[in-house]
């Protein structure tokens, strides 16, 4: 990653952490939109769809601190598309591809609720404008949470194929859900200068006793440990590269152009 | 979703799996009658409330929704009940004109026809 613009260690990991938020939302959300106009039912194909803008707003909202924080004379857009695959630095989690339904459920499940956790801690960070952004994130987020604990029940509580595939993908994505909530290499910075509330090990011990409860209350196996923690974000999957292949693929079309 | 709910019906049309017709109504801001606004199709009234809230205030359009399961309205549409077919017109109001009457009464009394912010 190029910091050119952020200066002390403070602006460096707060460059980072903006980074690995932004990119998680804007990575989630493009994946997400690929549900439109194939979702289930109608209804549906309209509510995650619509979630999906929501994250998209959110990573163009983060982008702009970004911006804003590292003044190197890229805007937000610049920031969003730009970067080869490799740079860019959402969890590892969000590396596997939108799947089935089961496996969208589960997925933004566990993102959705490991977001929540990370948004909590940063509802009173020293750094306001991230602050006043995550007080209007996090109303958003309410709903995002409550539609994805009632697919997550529905599915859970179906016998047969829907609590199958459902067992699937947990089976397949929980060894990287923490990843969401691994350290970030500055965050001693982080948290020394009150920008984040807790050290992330904290805010994910929070985040695993609330998944373990509604798990155990639907008979669902507990989460496992982080799988390569010191990696949860790098070396993307060949399902991200090829997912970047398409969202930059207008934007490289002609470059620098004014859309 | 909101305040108050009753819990999901035991029988057979509520047992989450069967997509049915849930009707939506909405206030749009405080002090406004709810209104009827469409409907939607969901499984149970929780994924009706959640849809009902992606169609009917995903931009704010509303400050209150309710859903309410299709089947669980009467309804009376016999036009024999609703649209008597004899005159009825000596029930209504408008069966009696009172223009006429009282400008005729006016005239009689030699007053006018009294201002409206007089006095």
């Amino acid at each position: 990653m190029d910091f050119a613009g952020a200066g002390d260690g403070r602006e460096r990991a707060l460059a980072l952490l903006l980074f690995s938020m932004a990119d998680d939302e804007f990575v989630i959300g493009f994946s997400d939109s690929e549900w439109t106009g194939i979702g289930p039912i109608l209804e549906e194909d309209v509510a995650i769809s619509s979630i999906a803008q929501d994250e998209l707003g959110h990573a163009q909202a983060l982008y702009r601190l970004l911006a804003d924080l590292v003044a190197d004379g890229r805007d937000a857009d610049a920031i969003a598309y730009d970067r080869p695959p490799e740079g860019y630095l959402h969890a590892r989690l969000l590396d596997h591809p939108r799947g089935d339904w089961a496996a969208t459920i589960v997925r933004r499940y566990l993102y959705d609720t490991a977001d929540a956790a990370r948004l909590d801690a940063l509802a009173d960070s020293s750094y306001r404008p991230l602050a006043e952004l995550v007080a209007k994130i996090r109303r958003e987020e309410r709903y995002h949470l409550m539609h994805m604990e009632t697919w997550l029940e529905r599915l859970a509580r179906a016998s047969g194929e829907p609590r199958d595939r459902l067992l699937a993908a947990l089976a397949e994505m929980g060894p990287d859900a923490g990843t969401v909530l691994a350290p970030l290499p500055g965050e001693p910075a982080l948290v020394r200068h009150g920008i984040v509330g807790q050290p992330f090990a904290t805010i994910e011990t929070h985040w695993r006793e609330g998944v373990g409860r509604t798990f155990a209350r639907l008979g669902l196996p507990e989460l496992p440990p982080t799988r390569d923690a010191d990696h949860a974000r790098s070396g993307h999957s060949e399902a991200f590269r090829a997912l970047h292949e398409e969202f930059t693929m207008v934007r490289r079309s002609e470059v620098g152009a004014t859309w | 979703m909101t305040d108050s709910n009753p819990p999901d019906r035991d029988d057979d049309a509520a047992d989450g799996r069967t997509l049915e017709p849930w009707e939506v109504f909405r206030r749009e801001k405080d002090g406004d009658p709810m209104r009827h606004g469409g409907s939607v199709m969901a499984p149970d009234a929780t994924l009706a409330l959640h849809y009902a809230r992606e169609m009917y205030s995903r931009r704010q359009e509303s400050v209150h929704l309710w859903v309410v399961r299709r089947s669980d309205i009467h309804d009376l549409a016999d036009l024999d009940l609703l649209q008597p077919p004899l005159d009825r017109s000596f029930k209504k109001p408008g069966g009696y004109v009172m223009r006429d009457k009282l400008a005729a009464a006016r005239e009689q009394s030699g007053r006018a026809k009294p201002k409206a912010n007089a006095g």
